[in-house]
């Protein structure tokens, strides 16, 4: 297994007002595979993807990525797995405002010891002629396919997407999609992402469905459809 | 208005940058009323004193009596005083200036102790008895008589006490003056007798009185030397220079300290009601007027000025008195008490509340003036790209520079800011060692290189024949450009083998003193070069001369042409071998009523160092404010770019950023504008400089050059980016803090 997150617990607050987001969660992905987690707004689902990519911390439980075991990382270790493993994708792209498409990818570019090669990213994504443009001056599509480029140009071993299309319209959404689909099969990145789009299932390998911070049912899905013939 | 509870939460949230804003018009509202009340105040000392005191007008010695005192008065419409006064030396280097008392003119003022009741008695004046150790009641020896000290006194034509009145530098160790009786000094003979004038028709100028009475007392075959006026007297002038420094400072500096504070906060302004625009709209919505909310958002922009401003008023209140007696240490006038100057106080509190109210009022007029649909749609500015970001190409750089970079250009108005604040603070912080450096240079220059002697004799009248061993002589006389007597300087006749005096070419190659040669800062303000001829009108008999100029020297030593003697001499129609003094290697034994001075370049270097000294601490103050203001300008830019680059900062440690790399990206860009502004604060500085001793020297006559000496530059250089890696440190924690749920947080842009 690639990611196996075991009894994950984890609440905020005290007293009367703790709130249990996430209450013994188990979940685990193989390495190239895409997982989806399924859920209502609040069910905990960017509270696990949190804590499975470094940026916040478990209260109980282990998460072992890639043989390593996050939840017992110091905040430099975690730092540094984040640094070299971990790609991000927000549902509302993150990008920074005043850098140009092609500087967006260079803020990831920047901290890998060997990252792909900006030309080569920006045609995966298709925006080599936006290269020079400001997020302000794209379509939101267009916004998170930069966002996917700087997620992905440090070939990441794990792309973390929490709700990429939660913004997008139909068709955006299925372009941005495919993106993953594509990179997922091209670099043998292992995907993780979040969705309260049931049809987005379809392109996982793995689903998991998240309910008030309990995993309420795994779907192993043997056929993996292509995202450009998901429907919704 | 509930409202108004908002003004407190968000006086805490942004307590650090309030309080730089109200430090910065703090500095600036006291440096308006401290600086602008010592400038009022010395000037006002200097004037009632001269004015109750009955400075002089004229003074000159001659050699006998003056019969006719009373005619000439009654005549002329003028007072007149005789009396006597000897140099004696009261150790090698120390010599004290012995003056007969006056009723009529120069009246002195007693700070401390009784007036002269009888012989042997002295009356000391003050800053000399203070160097010196001497108190009402101690005693002096003069000639091996005993005098006693019987009080401290203020003297109306030695406020600013030089030997000679061309001297720059005072140095109460080397000379002071006393008073004792007439019957003391008569006893002991050698004395100089002299004559001061007042003139009582304050309308009339004083040099057409002067020529006036030049003419009838020369008709009366008087034998006048050493004639000055006081505008020519530096013992007088000089404190009007202070006078006009402190007031031609004390306007500019807080003006541009309240327009920086504008900037800043308009900026603020603008930010906040942006981040506040969906709640604006709100409350439009909910029927709240835009002149409510207009006066909302003003408070803030008028608190922190009234705070400052108030503030800075009631503490220069206390400092002005201390300030102006600082003053007094170089300067010898009875100190009066204070005077408060309502204006400036008025102006300290209420400009920048005036400027900062109205700026803020019409930015947040013009952001306010957005439709509640507009406002509440949120905000539309945050993602604009301005022009500078559009145009700029940065390619070429690292990613880490151009982010920097970029960073910068995000806001134009924070920028200039920036970039003014530290042109403004650099300036000043160079302002101080460009001063020191200047005097430095007059008074080195003054004694060293040019000069070769250690002793300068000059008589009352001219003497013929040759020097003696081991001296030289020379000619000197005073002339001035016509129409313009202030600006007097010495033609020097010099032997043309002189190996006492050198001067060099503009290049720095010497030049051979057999010929007539200008300095360069006369022929500036003569506007004349080599070949040129000078047409000038004698000070003594008021005829025009001609003076072909050979060659210009680089020397800065003073206004001076130098010519051969015996060249000078006929010009003046005097025989070939006239002189009016010696320049010596040695002490020579010149009885001391045949002098008008004797000047030792060993007590000049002396006065320049004992000036240095107080001069110093007053350049480490100036270097130290301007130190804390770059650091408040910094500190101010840094921590807006920091909360607007919240989500950015955020990003980044998600991202894997490490701590340090984070600090460097956010800190680190504004240094390539606080380098930028540091260079460009060098011309600022170097301008503003050449204004102000434009006009210092012309008051007294002098010429101050602005001397940038490199290693001060690197000194400021190496003090401005201490100061910014200090603001770097004061906001690291800042960015430490930034959470990574900043960009986590799933709300839209
Ligand atoms: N930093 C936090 N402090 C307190 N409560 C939080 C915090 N982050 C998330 N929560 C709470 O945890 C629950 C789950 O949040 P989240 O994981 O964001 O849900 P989802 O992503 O499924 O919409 C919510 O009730 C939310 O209020
Ligand atoms: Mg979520």
């Amino acid at each position: 297994m690639f990611i196996s997150a075991e009894s994950l617990c984890k609440s905020y607050g005290s007293g009367d007002g703790k709130n249990d987001v996430l209450k013994n969660v188990d979940i685990s992905l193989e390495k190239g595979h895409i997982g989806v987690i399924l859920g209502p707004s609040g069910s905990g689902k960017s509270t696990l993807m949190n804590m499975i990519g470094g940026v916040d911390r478990v209260d109980s439980g282990s998460i072992i990525v890639d043989n390593d075991n996050v939840a017992g990382f110091d905040d430099d270790a975690l730092t540094e797995y984040r640094r070299k493993n971990v790609g991000f994708i927000f549902q509302f792209y993150n990008l920074v405002p005043n850098l140009t498409v092609s500087e967006n990818i260079e803020v990831c570019a920047n901290i890998s010891d060997s990252p792909l090669r900006l030309n080569e990213i920006l045609s995966i994504v298709g925006l080599e002629d936006k290269k020079n443009r400001f997020p302000r001056e794209l379509s939101g599509g267009e916004q998170q396919r930069v966002a996917v480029a700087r997620a992905i140009v440090k070939n990441p071993k794990l792309l973390l997407c929490d709700e990429p299309t939660g913004a997008l319209d139909f068709e955006t959404s299925r372009d941005v999609l495919s993106l993953l689909q594509k990179i997922n099969r091209e670099f043998g990145t292992t995907i993780l992402m979040i969705t309260h789009n049931i049809a987005i299932g379809d392109m996982a390998h793995v689903v998991y469905k998240l309910r008030s911070g309990e995993i309420t049912e795994v779907i192993r899905n043997d056929e993996i459809i292509p995202a450009e013939r998901i429907e919704w | 208005m509930v409202l108004n509870k908002r003004i407190f939460r968000m006086m805490r949230e942004n307590f650090g940058r309030y309080t730089g804003i109200i430090l910065l018009i703090f500095f600036a509202s006291f440096t308006l009323v401290v600086m602008g009340g010592i400038g009022q105040n010395l000037g006002r000392l200097l004037t009632s004193f001269a004015e109750n005191n009955r400075q002089e007008d004229i003074s000159f010695t001659t050699d006998y009596p003056i019969s006719d005192i009373g005619e000439i008065e009654r005549e002329l419409g003028l007072s007149m005083e005789d009396f006597i006064s000897m140099d004696v030396e009261l150790s090698q280097s120390q010599t004290l200036r012995l003056i007969s008392p006056n009723q009529k003119i120069n009246i002195p003022a007693l700070n401390e102790g009784q007036d002269l009741s009888s012989s042997g008695q002295i009356l000391l004046e003050n800053l000399y008895a203070e160097a010196n150790g001497y108190l009402p009641g101690s005693t002096i020896e003069i000639n091996g008589k005993t005098f006693t000290v019987t009080g401290l006194i203020s003297l109306p034509n030695y406020i600013y006490p030089l030997k000679n009145p061309f001297d720059i530098l005072v140095s109460y160790s080397n000379f002071g003056v006393g008073i004792v009786g007439r019957e003391d000094m008569e006893a002991s003979g050698g004395y100089l007798r002299g004559y001061t004038v007042r003139f009582d028709d304050s309308n009339t100028s004083i040099n057409q009185q002067a020529v006036i009475l030049r003419e009838r007392l020369e008709n009366e075959g008087v034998n006048i030397s050493d004639w000055i006026d006081n505008r020519n007297n530096k013992r007088m002038s000089v404190p009007w220079a202070s006078v006009t420094g402190m007031q031609s400072m004390s306007i500019p500096i807080p003006i541009a300290m309240f327009l920086l504070c504008c900037i800043i906060v308009g900026i603020m302004n603008r930010r906040i009601i942006r981040a506040e625009s969906v709640i604006i709209g709100t409350f439009y919505a909910q029927g709240y007027r835009r002149r409510e909310l207009v006066r909302h958002y003003m408070v803030i922009p008028v608190l922190l000025p009234a705070i400052g401003g108030l503030s800075g008023v009631l503490l220069a209140l206390p400092c002005l008195s201390p300030g102006v007696n600082a003053m007094l240490m170089y300067y010898n006038v009875p100190f009066t008490g204070i005077e408060w100057n309502v204006l400036h106080i008025a102006l300290g509190v209420l400009l920048p509340i005036i400027l900062m109210g109205v700026s803020s009022y019409f930015i947040i007029r013009r952001q306010l003036s957005q439709t509640p649909m507009e406002l509440m749609k949120g905000d539309k500015h945050k993602t604009k790209v301005n022009a500078l970001e559009r145009v700029v190409n940065l390619e070429k750089f690292k990613f880490n520079t151009k982010y920097k970079l970029r960073e910068q250009m995000r806001s134009i108005s924070r920028l200039l800011f920036l970039l003014f604040g530290i042109m403004g603070a650099s300036a000043l912080m160079m302002l101080g060692f460009t001063i020191q450096n200047s005097l430095n240079h007059v008074f080195s220059s003054s004694t060293e290189g040019t000069y070769d002697f250690a002793y300068e004799y000059s008589f009352r009248q001219w003497h013929y024949g040759t020097a003696p061993e081991d001296a030289e002589v020379f000619s000197a006389e005073k002339f001035y450009p016509e129409g313009n007597e202030i600006m007097e300087f010495y033609v020097t006749g010099v032997q043309s083998d002189s190996e006492m005096i050198f001067l060099e070419d503009l290049n720095g190659n010497p030049l051979s003193v057999n010929q007539t040669i200008i300095t360069r800062p006369l022929a500036e303000r003569l506007k004349v070069g080599a070949g040129d001829t000078v047409s000038v009108i004698g000070k003594r008999d008021g005829k025009t001369y001609d003076f072909m100029i050979d060659a210009v020297s680089g020397t800065q030593a003073g206004q001076f042409i130098f010519m051969p003697i015996a060249e000078l001499n006929i010009k003046l129609g005097l025989p070939k071998d006239a002189h009016i003094g010696y320049w010596s290697n040695i002490r020579l034994d010149i009885p001391g009523d045949q002098l008008s001075g004797m000047k030792s370049l060993e007590d000049v270097e002396n006065a320049a160092s004992e000036f240095m000294g107080p001069m110093l601490s007053a350049i480490i103050a100036m270097t130290a404010s301007a130190c804390i203001i770059g650091l408040i300008i910094i500190f101010l830019v840094t921590s807006l770019i920091i909360e607007e680059s919240k989500k950015t900062i955020s990003l980044f440690k998600i991202f894997g950023y490490k701590k340090k790399e984070v600090r460097s990206l956010v800190l680190g860009g504004t240094v390539y504008i606080v380098v930028v502004g540091f260079l460009l604060g060098i011309p600022l500085m170097a301008l503003s400089m050449g204004g102000i001793y434009g006009y210092l020297g012309e008051q007294i006559n002098m010429v101050l050059p602005v001397i940038v000496n490199p290693l001060y530059i690197i000194i400021c250089f190496a003090a401005i980016l201490l100061t910014y890696e200090v603001s770097k440190m004061m906001c690291a924690r800042k960015v430490d803090r930034v959470a990574m749920s900043e960009a986590l947080k799933s709300n839209a842009e």
